[in-house]
């Protein structure tokens, strides 16, 4: 089989922002993203009640240049700021394709 | 204003289901108890009573234009309006000058308490209810014209206040950083989030169907739906229980933030809603309002949103610490209304004439 390499940018930030983030990351040039709800607990104290808002996980698969525009656009906008963390991943995929939207 | 009767009165409220309930949520947390209310019971519930309190208010309101057309309505309409204009100021004032913090702080707490809470309405509401003083039917009018103003304004003060303090200390250093892009833009999104929020969308919304149902449908025919909203206060008082046992079980959790926050934001939470609560009978009283509507009136006026205001103010004020104005809200403010607050509201009715 044949498997593409590209990259796997995980955002974990407070529910408010998911809107936001979601439609740049689409602006940046990925294909598409995927969410979850996330709880958990750290530097800036926990989210897990439904009064606080909690916080969403959000995934994108993308090509290394889109994976650092998003990360820029992160790191300025929110880390100062917000509860959030980002990484990346190395990860293989099929259909390599379907990851690739002309910006 | 008579003491005894007071310490009364709050015997009277505290040994009632709505505040035990909330009070044993907040020991079941302290103590590591494991009752856990499902957030999508929590989010049915909170749809429910809000839904149930815009449709008996539209019914309740078209009732009254109906007897009286609108000239009871307008006047505590209007001070309501004037009053979820001045509490966000003098909630900033204080905080900024009295409180010494920062314009984003002070704003951010500000957009929570110049805005209400429908919990605090609703549990006020069946106080006055069991007090055999029911409040006047539009109360639920005015808590939704209250809702929004409060917010606006505080959250457009920090906005233009942090602005000028960043271009100052821009200009100091010398350094031209781009600060604040798009700050209008956001204003305007945040606001647009509280309008058409949940809690505005269910309550108004209800309001309207519940106002035009009433004008025109037969009696008979709207009974069954004033049947399930108002069920003789029924469900809609038990399933305050069960909200008020989340609420107790949240607040507990942000129990040990109090020590973070400070004596002077908890002296902050109980004392600037008294003030709000008194301003808030007085006027209710001056427009007309009965003394259970002036109860309800001065909770709704003094009491904090932990709902709409949150998200409106992380958006729009990035800079301010939410640990303050969470907790002040909802560990501090909220608690102390429903314990102490509503039957000291109560005497402060009675205080300035109202009957």
């Amino acid at each position: 089989m044949q498997l593409h390499p590209l990259k796997l940018v995980t955002i974990v930030t407070e529910q408010i922002l998911k809107d936001q983030i979601t439609k740049k990351i689409i602006e940046l040039g990925a294909a598409g993203v995927t969410w979850q709800e996330a709880q958990g607990t750290g530097s800036r104290g926990a989210r897990r009640d439904a009064v606080g808002g909690g916080n969403v996980q959000i995934e994108v698969i993308c090509p290394q240049a889109v994976a650092e525009a998003i990360l820029t656009y992160v790191s300025h906008h929110y880390f100062e700021n917000y509860a959030c963390l980002a990484w990346v991943t190395d990860v293989s995929v099929v259909r390599g394709a379907r990851y690739d939207r002309p910006a | 204003m008579d003491f005894t009767k007071i310490l009364h009165s709050l015997g009277e409220n505290l040994l009632t289901p709505i505040p035990m309930c909330f009070a044993h949520g907040i020991f079941c947390k302290v103590i590591h108890g494991g009752i856990k209310i499902p957030k999508e019971l929590y989010y049915t519930i909170a749809i429910f009573l809000l839904m149930s309190i815009g449709f008996i208010g539209g019914h309740e309101l078209a009732k009254e234009v109906k007897e009286h057309g609108i000239a009871t309505v307008w006047q505590p309409a209007l001070v309501t309006l004037f009053l979820g204009c001045v509490t966000p100021v003098s909630a900033f004032l204080v905080l900024r000058y009295i409180g010494r913090m920062s314009v984003a702080d002070s704003a951010g707490i500000a957009a929570h308490y110049g805005s209400t809470s429908a919990v605090t309405y609703a549990v006020a509401d069946a106080f006055v209810a069991q007090l055999n003083h029911p409040a006047n039917s539009y109360l639920p009018t005015l808590v939704t014209i209250l809702e929004c103003p409060g917010i606006a304004i505080a959250l457009a003060l920090g906005a233009v206040l942090s602005k000028t303090e960043h271009a100052a200390s821009n200009g100091e250093n010398g350094a031209g950083l781009e600060a604040e892009p798009k700050q209008e833009g956001k204003l305007w999104e945040a606001l647009y989030e509280v309008i058409t929020g949940q809690s505005i969308m269910l309550m108004a919304g209800l309001l309207v169907i519940g106002f035009v149902a009433t004008n025109f449908m037969s009696e008979k025919g709207f009974a069954p739906f004033h049947d399930f909203f108002y069920s003789k206060g029924m469900i809609f008082r038990g399933a305050l229980c069960i909200f008020l046992l989340e609420m107790g079980l949240v607040a507990g959790e942000r129990l040990k933030d109090l020590l973070k926050v400070g004596p002077f934001l908890i002296a902050f939470g109980i004392l600037l809603p008294l003030v709000h609560g008194f301003f808030g009978a007085w006027l209710g009283h001056m427009a007309g309002l009965n003394i259970g509507g002036c109860t309800v009136f001065a909770a709704i006026v003094s009491s904090a949103s932990y709902i709409a205001a949150p998200p409106a103010v992380r958006l729009t004020l990035p800079d301010a610490n939410p640990t303050y104005s969470i907790t002040a809200a909802l560990a501090i403010t909220f608690p102390f209304n429903i314990a102490f607050g509503i039957p000291i509201y109560y005497q402060m009715a009675q205080m300035v004439g109202a009957t």
